[in-house]
């Protein structure tokens, strides 16, 4: 097992140095910078501009910044932020935080939800709660997330006589934006989480759905599969129960795809999250991306692609170990 | 079925082999397969519809995508009531509308609309010219013929309107235009690089191979949606080095075109990986090492005896590739970084303004409406595509 988990691992450097060259090629495409912004401004001198450009090695040539960039990120340090003059770090810090609470929410809901309905499915082929499985996955799959967190966010306002009632005002049944409620930061501990989860529950399940979807159809498609095959006959005949026989004989080989399928899922996750953040105006990646690129504030920018490759890499090393221990096959490979 | 095992106009004595497969080409078989599945043949007649309803979207839609009056305003306008009864007897009649005066809510200074049902009724014309406001065809012909239009000072607006009054109704066909177009093409793409760089990755193996995967792994590491948005962003800027190579100012087209490359570009990874095991396998097979030894060149077995092998699944595989690329044009088109307002109106770009500042959902509902024909093409694709990949799988046969 050790020998795997090295090698895996050794495996990730190159695609990660790869990954940084390719975001940092990507970044110079455009050939003005942060300061290019800055000297269209009437009351700035140039050698003001001058200065700011040394001061943040704009001056030099692409590869010297590249490799100033690279030296300073092998030690952990991502740069200055050009706009807010602080370290990265700072910047990125908090909405990379919410953006993975929304995912792994999201994930944990995809599990709770897409494994019963599956085995459901698979347990009931053809009856008419398996046809309407089927009829709403196909829904999920082809929602596009952002629509469907829009069509929510109406039905929340329109189902208005569905109120709360906290400390004697109404509220709507979920907040349909942010991430916080007023006055957030003067709750108590447990409060502040159970709010958090509260705002977090539509664009959690929206970010969830058409993974619970594409996951239940294919888990029915797998189990199915078994069911059928002679080791579950065999597991009949010497007389296990029937819930033995789904659960500790069909669905445990039909699962091992999905141990997978967690590291693929990850940047699907981010991505389809980053859309539905817009919507709910939850206050993760893509919006302060968005924000940064406009701004042209480079290294926000590549903190964002590096930090999130980063992770999307730790979730497929994850999912791979994952998949090693559930089945010995691919240790030997 | 049964009738599909003996077909009668095979003439008596012919050798069991070809019984089976009745001397049909692959294409027949699939086709009639697939015709057995209703639900996707269903998807297919939709999206056949879909399609021709975007191409004909001028003629088919009342105004033009960005024509709008200031006055009277018709900003926000809910969607026109047509009324099908005569108000005093109660009976049938031609559809006709009303028209509309504008008028602040009291309460809640929200603006609202209201029918001037004292005066004249003005009937749904068919088949009207609008001299003015000429549009063409699949960019050959041009006419000025609308499928149906109202007499000013009337206006029509089926599906309400936006911000600035322009018809929701006919933006939404002429969004088809891009929404649906541009899957499809970016699909091509992300096919032309899959399919080169999996071919030569599986036939040479080695070190090529190992450069392309690591390639691939390298693109792939970085979440597909950030990295469209940085290129998205970047490329449509006028000083990038493309569009300067171009002229200043980015043209509708080329935004377009760029679009559909950066699309391609960020999704032929999967392809590529797929072709390369298959090629992998082909290329042991017995012919590919037959034409080998006939002498063929290098490129006439990769790419005469190697890629048909993968077609079929090759065409499964992007049939259900386009939903997905569909998906994300919309999504960055909602970000504001798909082709721009004022040369097309992508069905996401019509569900930005649903989002847009100051913008009230609960007020203005019929904004959601472009996101009803997503759904729709994104479902019939997939439709279509799991019936093709069940048609040419010889275990699904019926």
């Amino acid at each position: 097992m050790l020998p795997f988990v090295v090698r895996r691992f050794f495996h990730l450097i190159p695609t990660f140095l790869g990954a940084t060259l390719l975001a940092f090629l990507i970044s110079q495409l455009v050939p003005g910078d942060f300061v290019t912004q800055r000297a269209l401004e009437p009351n700035v001198r140039q050698e003001t501009i001058d200065r700011m450009r040394a001061q943040f090695g704009l001056d030099q040539p692409v590869l010297v910044q590249y490799v100033r960039w690279m030296t300073s990120l092998v030690q952990g340090d991502l740069g200055m932020s050009f706009a807010s003059n602080q370290p990265v770090m700072n910047v990125i810090r908090r909405p990379i935080q919410n953006s993975l609470y929304l995912v792994v929410f999201a994930t944990v809901l995809l599990w709770l939800m897409a494994i019963p309905l599956g085995v459901f499915s698979a347990v009931r082929q053809y009856t008419m709660g398996d046809q309407v499985v089927s009829a709403v996955s196909y829904f999920g799959l082809a929602i596009p997330n952002f629509f469907f967190a829009q069509v929510l966010v109406l039905s929340i306002f329109l189902f208005r006589g569905f109120t709360r009632e906290t400390f004697g005002i109404s509220q709507l049944v979920f907040p349909v934006a942010g991430m916080t409620s007023n006055g957030w930061e003067g709750f108590t501990r447990w409060h502040q989480f159970w709010d958090i989860m509260w705002h977090m529950i539509i664009p959690g399940f929206v970010v969830a759905t058409g993974s619970i979807a594409g996951f239940t159809r294919v888990l029915r498609g797998q189990m199915i599969e078994y069911l059928g095959s002679d080791f579950i006959r065999t597991a009949r005949a010497k007389g296990l129960g029937s819930r033995s026989v789904t659960y500790k004989h069909a669905l445990r080989p039909a699962i091992i795809p999905f141990i997978a399928g967690i590291g693929a899922l990850l940047p699907s996750l981010i991505g389809g999250a980053g859309l539905v953040e817009i919507v709910m105006a939850w206050p993760g990646i893509t919006p302060r991306l968005l924000d940064a690129i406009t701004r042209q504030d480079i290294y926000v920018v590549l903190g964002f692609l590096v930090i999130s490759s980063l992770l999307l890499m730790i979730g497929n090393l994850i999912s791979d170990l994952l998949l090693a221990v559930a089945d010995p096959r691919i240790r030997f490979s | 079925m049964a009738a599909n095992a003996t077909p009668s106009n095979l003439p008596e004595g012919t050798p069991a082999v070809a019984a089976v497969s009745g001397g049909k080409t692959q294409g027949r078989i699939v086709w009639e397969q697939f015709r057995k599945h209703h639900v996707a043949l269903i998807g297919l007649v939709v999206l056949a519809l879909m399609y021709l309803a975007a191409a004909f979207a001028g003629f088919l839609a009342p105004y033009g995508m960005n024509e709008y009056r200031r006055t009277p305003v018709a900003a926000f306008m809910p969607p026109t009531t047509i009324h099908w009864t005569d108000p005093e007897t109660g009976r049938l009649t031609r559809p006709f509308v009303y028209v509309y005066t504008s008028d602040r809510d009291p309460v809640t200074r929200q603006r609202v609309y209201v029918e001037d049902t004292e005066g004249p009724r003005y009937p749904i014309e068919f088949l009207v010219r609008r001299p003015e406001r000429p549009y063409r065809i699949l960019g050959l012909w041009q006419s000025d013929l609308r499928l149906f239009g109202v007499a000013e000072p009337a206006r029509v607006f089926l599906w309400g309107t936006n911000s600035l009054g322009k018809d929701l109704f006919s933006r939404v066909l002429y969004g088809g235009q891009v929404s649906l177009t541009i899957g499809v093409l970016a699909v091509w793409v992300s096919l032309i690089l899959g399919l080169t760089f999996g071919v030569i990755a599986g036939f040479y193996g080695g070190l090529i191979d190992d450069f392309f995967m690591r390639l691939i792994e390298v693109i792939d590491a970085i979440p597909g949606l950030f990295l469209l948005i940085v290129l998205a962003t970047l490329l449509k800027d006028p000083r990038n080095p493309l569009a300067q190579l171009f002229g200043l100012q980015m043209t509708s087209a080329q935004t377009f075109l760029m679009v559909v490359m950066v699309l391609g570009f960020v999704g032929w990874g999967g392809l590529a990986r797929t072709i390369r095991s298959l090629v992998l396998g082909l290329r042991e097979m017995d012919y590919a090492q037959a034409a080998k030894a006939l002498g063929a060149s290098e490129a006439r077995v990769m790419f005469r005896h190697l890629l048909p092998g993968t077609a079929s699944y090759v065409m499964v595989i992007l049939t259900l590739a386009i939903p997905g690329f569909i998906l994300t044009e919309v999504g960055l088109s909602f970000l504001g970084l798909g082709p721009s307002e004022l040369d097309s109106a992508s069905w996401g770009l019509l569900l930005r303004d649903a989002t847009a500042r100051g913008v009230s959902i609960q007020f203005v509902p019929w904004l959601l409406i472009p996101g009803i024909p997503i759904f729709l093409a994104v479902l019939c694709w997939n439709l279509v595509g799991d019936g093709l990949r069940d048609a040419f799988d010889p275990k699904k046969r019926r």
